[in-house]
């Protein structure tokens, strides 16, 4: 229809152009006839007027008087051209020469390229929008989600509304936020400087509407409804779990096969949100549009819908995990404020140590995820970055490093076992300080009073410090400052068995790795100092009861524990499996061992007889244990600082005889380790054993993030209660 | 002003020419008349659908010009354009006024950097009007010279008074109309009769004129850190001319996509309004200086040689009466239109084709802009005029015989 009134016009056109020339040709041929004819007439009228123009241009042609017709002598029918037929050559080649080059060029747009232009318009015309899939989900071992996804309502703006006041005015009328945060929000280039500002999230349908129905009032302002993380349980196990937000610039570089990241994607950014985050990424919709230059979508052409990401189910049971989230909490900020407690920080971590599943995963101070989707809110940054907040961010299980203290000893005395500096019938005498070095500077031990006659059995249960200064000085003597038998890093040797230096592995980023103090190390750390980088006989002696430069993380000490009460040393994992969007299990963990510590199958049962001594020879631990009817096994540890409170440490196992669970306690300038770290492992180790056994009663609520809040955290004890 | 006056022109005192009614008076020029109307109609077929989807544009308006500019012809057709031969020096005046009107202070307006426009009820470019004046300023002055101007001085002094309509122009700035005025100039030099000597050597010194405009520039450029003489869009343009594809300003965008659009139409076209190009807004100023991409976009290949065609047509015919022409000063009226259309014909579908480099002068007949289609409308019954006065003017001849 519409091609043939345009095929009509055109040969409208064409026909009318075909008569014009026609009989423009047609005249042109008779001009000749015409002209006579009007030379003829022209005869009888010839007759100048006295015009107005006359008299001027006589006055001025009498002035100049040079001017002179020149075709005058030429008869009546010369017209002025004929002289100038040269020039109407000219300006005919001209015109010639534009229109032929018009058409030559019209031809080779239109016709010759008129494909490639025809593309280029399509590609001008249609859009392909990438429409956002939604994440998948984190379950618990038991299948229960702990992040989930919830469309929220989000009103957007450009950055350039924040001049327009009345938009602003409007904005804070309807959403019931004060214009000043308003503008505040528009102004928060965090997201980046060219994106969208929110303005709100989890706005009313009533006022979505009312701002899309009213766009004209609102403009620059745009209402999306996004895909957004929820945390049913707060805080639990956030650590673990991380939190996403808008890709970085290097996350954007990064090119991932299968992988597309958009700018207005949320990604992991830490914790199983980070490590997972290809498989809990969905793939985008594709959504094929017809826009207009500004961008605005006309038309869909053609849709793919998005699909959801796998969900990932991990080892951790929210049970265990929310009684160490809540028992930290209670212990270290039981008000919500930090410092008002016991320590400053604190971490919990549950493995079972047949196969390296991780059941908890907790560090204290927390946050809650959901506050750190999209961007960080500059008041939780503020208050979160303060130093009394003791950095909550920070995932103190794996990164924080805390010198192992007592908790060493399981390690240092098989040390000692293996060199024969100490044997099962071995005899020392407490007395409550120690100058072995004969020095003069007296060491004491925990217990000022003295221990007394005691075995290395009795030494580890009572964490006796000088049984192990007279086993250090044994390795000093016969080491290279002495006899030379045995080499200076006889008692690190044993203790990298156990990977007390190595990352553990677990699927987490950001994992540190612990120190074993080495003559190399002291030399190389010291080397500015030549006086005290000497690997002297105190480094021996710090050194064997995991003081001075040791430095391990909790979950180090955990896998490491769990190596003592099986043999193997577990890589830890938190990933269970990971199922696809149609509910289909397409990965499985496998339990990974990383190493078996070539260790007498004798010392380690004599060790871990040891460590089951700790639990039961020593009341208020065994009643601790007893509490839960637990068969455990570990170890106290009293990290002493000089400038600040001590660390309690406790680890251990259970139960003693079939062990399945390792959990490692760590309260960060919390006191005693067996009085302060100890009750908090029997609660967990308690919990998860009776999950286990199927016997939990635990029903996990929802946790709320650390506040922030914090004052001065005042030490409690500076004396070791080991 | 002295500027010589030629005998040989001769106006017919009132009397006489009640007496001596032209033939043709109430006729009409018929092939002239059936192409322009085509144009016309073509034109305003294609302005619609350019404005179709634009609502900054109102195409009432243009066919409020149609309706002026049909009043003005008809009054162009009928006023016996040798009245005008003679005034010279008014018809310079009156260039000068009405190009300089726009800096009065209450009627002028400014807009997009140039102080082109004035409003007296609606808003006008009296830059566009005085192209009329300007054919018959130039048209006049050569006239005087009878076909042949082979002094020196007289020549000189020819260039410099064509030169006065440009150098005001070029105060609002308005480059692209000051090109068209220059280029009339030229064409009435060339067709007037000027010494092929001398109009090569006015056009070495243009070119010069050229580089010594892009010369100081640069001197300004280095002493205070910008340029003064061209602007910076109109750099842009010529960078953009010179190498289209590694351009990426405004400008660069503007000739990508009116390539686009052009290119896209192919042979038969989108049909009208159905241009995605400019219909949707890709296109830049489409009912203005790119409604050529619109045509081709829409009418393809075929719509645009049917434009071709009509101008060829119009030319070829107004060329013909031109010759016809038994006075020098109607030829030249009529050579200066032509050059004037070619010239505006050449620079505007140019400019969309990448041939030219971007200014913005209309298409004619075509473009949306009120004063622009009165002013062509003008030209046609100057044309006219020329036309139905040709047989009254054997007398001029017989005159100089």
């Amino acid at each position: 229809m519409f091609e043939a009134i345009v095929t009509g016009l055109i040969a409208a056109v064409a026909v009318v152009i075909i008569v014009a020339v026609g009989i423009a040709l047609w005249n042109n041929r008779r001009t000749p006839k015409a002209g006579q004819v009007k030379a003829v007439k022209q005869l009888d009228t010839v007759g100048v007027g006295t015009s107005p123009f006359e008299r001027h241009s006589a006055a001025l042609s009498n002035k100049s008087g040079e001017v002179h017709v020149t075709h005058s002598g030429h008869g009546s029918v010369r017209k002025p051209a004929d002289s100038l037929r040269s020039r109407f050559v000219a300006l005919g080649v001209l015109a010639g020469a534009i229109f032929g080059s018009l058409t030559v060029k019209l031809y080779s747009l239109q016709v010759l390229s008129a494909s490639d232009y025809a593309s280029d318009a399509e590609d001008n015309l249609y859009s392909n929008v990438r429409t956002p899939a939604p994440r998948g989900y984190i379950c618990d071992s038991q299948g229960v989600p702990i992040v989930k996804n919830r469309t929220s309502q989000t009103v957007l703006a450009d950055p350039d509304v924040v001049d327009d006041r009345d938009v602003m005015r409007r904005l804070s009328v309807v959403l019931g936020i004060p214009a000043s945060i308003v503008r505040q929000r528009i102004q928060d280039s965090s997201a980046g400087a060219q994106s969208k500002r929110v303005v709100a999230s989890d706005v009313r349908l009533r006022d979505v509407a009312f701002i899309a129905e009213h766009a004209d009032a609102f403009p620059g302002v745009s209402v999306e409804s996004r895909a957004v993380r929820d945390y049913p349980y707060g805080a639990l196990a956030a650590h673990l779990l991380g939190y996403t937000g808008l890709p970085s610039k290097e996350q954007l570089d990064v090119e991932v096969e299968g992988r597309e990241i958009l700018s207005t994607d949320y990604v992991g950014k830490s914790g199983v949100e980070s490590t997972y985050d290809n498989l809990l990424a969905g793939d985008h919709g594709h959504r094929r549009v017809t826009v207009d230059v500004l961008g605005n979508v006309l038309d869909v052409v053609s849709e793919t819908q998005p699909v959801k990401g796998s969900d990932v189910y991990l080892t951790v049971d929210s049970r265990v995990q929310y009684v160490a989230d809540k028992t930290l909490a209670e212990l270290i900020a039981p008000e919500g404020v930090l410092g008002e407690g016991t320590g400053v920080g604190g971490a919990v971590f549950v493995m079972d140590v047949t196969d390296g599943s991780v059941i908890a995963l907790s560090s204290y101070p927390t946050f809650e995820p959901e506050q750190f989707t999209g961007s960080i809110p500059t008041d939780v940054w503020n208050l979160y970055t303060d130093e009394l907040a003791h950095a909550p961010l920070n995932n103190r299980v794996i990164n924080g490093l805390f010198a192992a203290a007592s908790t060493y000893k399981s390690f240092t005395s098989i040390a000692a076992l293996d060199y024969g500096f100490a044997d099962f019938e071995s005899e020392w005498n407490c007395k409550g300080y120690w100058d072995g070095f004969k020095t003069g500077s007296v060491q004491r031990c925990w217990d000022h009073s003295g221990h007394g006659k005691l075995d290395l059995h009795e030494g580890i249960v009572n964490s006796c410090d000088v049984v192990f200064y007279e086993i250090a000085k044994a390795f000093f003597d016969h080491g290279p400052d002495g006899t030379g038998e045995v080499s200076a890093t006889a008692i690190q040797d044993v203790l990298a068995k156990y990977r007390l230096d190595q990352t553990t592995g677990i699927d987490l980023a950001g994992e540190s790795r612990g120190r074993i103090p080495t003559p190399e190390w002291k030399a190389d750390h010291w080397r500015d100092y030549p006086a005290e980088a000497v690997w002297r006989g105190g480094d021996y002696t710090n050194m064997i009861i995991g003081q001075g430069d040791v430095l391990v993380t909790p979950i180090e000490i955990a896998v490491a524990y769990g190596a003592i009460a099986t043999g193997r040393i577990m890589k830890p994992h938190l990933l269970k499996e990971v199922r696809n969007a149609a509910g289909d299990v397409v990965v499985t963990y496998e339990p990974e061992v990383v190493a078996e510590p070539d260790v007498n199958p004798d010392y380690l049962s004599f060790v871990r007889s040891a460590l089951r001594g700790v639990i039961t020879d020593n009341a208020s631990t065994a009643k601790n244990f007893e509490k839960y009817g637990l068969e455990a096994a570990g170890k106290s540890g009293t990290a002493e600082h000089v400038d600040k409170g001590d660390d309690a440490w406790f680890v251990a196992y259970a139960p003693y005889n079939d062990p399945k669970y390792v959990v490692s306690v760590v309260i960060e300038q919390g006191g005693g380790g067996s009085a302060i770290a100890g009750p908090i492992a029997a609660k967990v180790l308690g919990a998860a054993m009776d999950v286990y056994t199927e016997k939990s009663e635990v029903s996990p609520r929802r946790l709320a993030g650390y506040s922030g809040k914090a004052v001065e955290y005042k030490t409690q004890s500076a004396e070791r209660t080991d | 002003m002295s500027v010589p006056q030629i005998d040989s022109i001769r106006m017919p005192d009132r009397v006489a020419m009640n007496a001596t009614k032209p033939r043709r008076f109430t006729r009409v020029p018929v092939p002239f008349a059936l192409v322009a109307l085509t144009l016309i109609v073509y034109g305003l077929v294609v302005c619609w659908s350019a404005t179709s989807n634009d609502p900054d544009f109102d195409f009432k308006r243009q066919l409020i010009g149609v309706a002026l500019g049909l009043v003005c012809m008809v009054f162009f057709y009928r006023f016996d354009y040798r009245h005008f031969a003679n005034m010279t020096t008014i018809l310079l005046v009156i260039n000068v006024v009405l190009i300089l009107s726009p800096h009065l202070p209450i009627i002028g307006v400014e807009a997009k950097g140039a102080q082109s426009w004035i409003k007296i009820g609606m808003q006008v470019q009296p830059g566009e009007f005085a192209k009329v004046t300007v054919v018959l300023f130039a048209a006049s002055l050569l006239a005087r010279y009878g076909g042949t101007l082979d002094d020196a001085r007289e020549y000189a002094k020819v260039v410099g008074l064509l030169l006065v309509p440009f150098l005001c122009i070029m105060t609002q700035p308005d480059l692209g109309t000051g090109l068209v005025y220059l280029f009339i100039s030229a064409v009435v030099l060339v067709m007037g009769g000027a010494k092929p000597k001398y109009l090569f050597i006015t056009l070495g010194l243009f070119v010069l004129a050229i580089v010594a405009v892009f010369a100081i520039d640069e001197v300004i450029m280095s002493n205070t850190g910008e340029y003064k003489l061209l602007k910076q869009y109109q750099r842009n343009r010529l960078l953009v001319f010179l190498s289209p594809d590694a351009n990426t300003s405004a400008e660069g965008y503007n000739l990508a996509q009116a390539k686009i659009a052009i290119g896209s139409g192919g042979l038969f076209g989108k049909g009208l309004t159905q241009g995605t190009q400019s219909s949707l807004g890709f296109l830049p100023e489409a009912p203005t200086d790119f409604v050529f991409c619109v045509l081709a976009e829409e009418l393809g290949f075929v719509g645009a040689m049917a434009l071709i065609g009509l101008y060829v047509a119009l030319v070829a015919i107004s060329v013909g009466i031109a010759r016809a022409s038994d006075d020098l000063f109607g030829m030249l009226i009529v050579c200066a239109i032509v050059g004037m259309w070619l010239f505006q014909i050449l620079e505007n579908i140019g400019m969309c084709c990448g041939l030219m480099p971007i200014t913005g002068i209309p298409l004619p007949f075509v473009s949306y802009g009120s004063s622009f289609m009165v002013v062509n409308f003008c030209m046609l019954g100057l044309i006219g005029s020329v036309w139905s006065h040709d047989s009254a003017l054997g007398r001029k001849g017989s005159y100089g015989a």
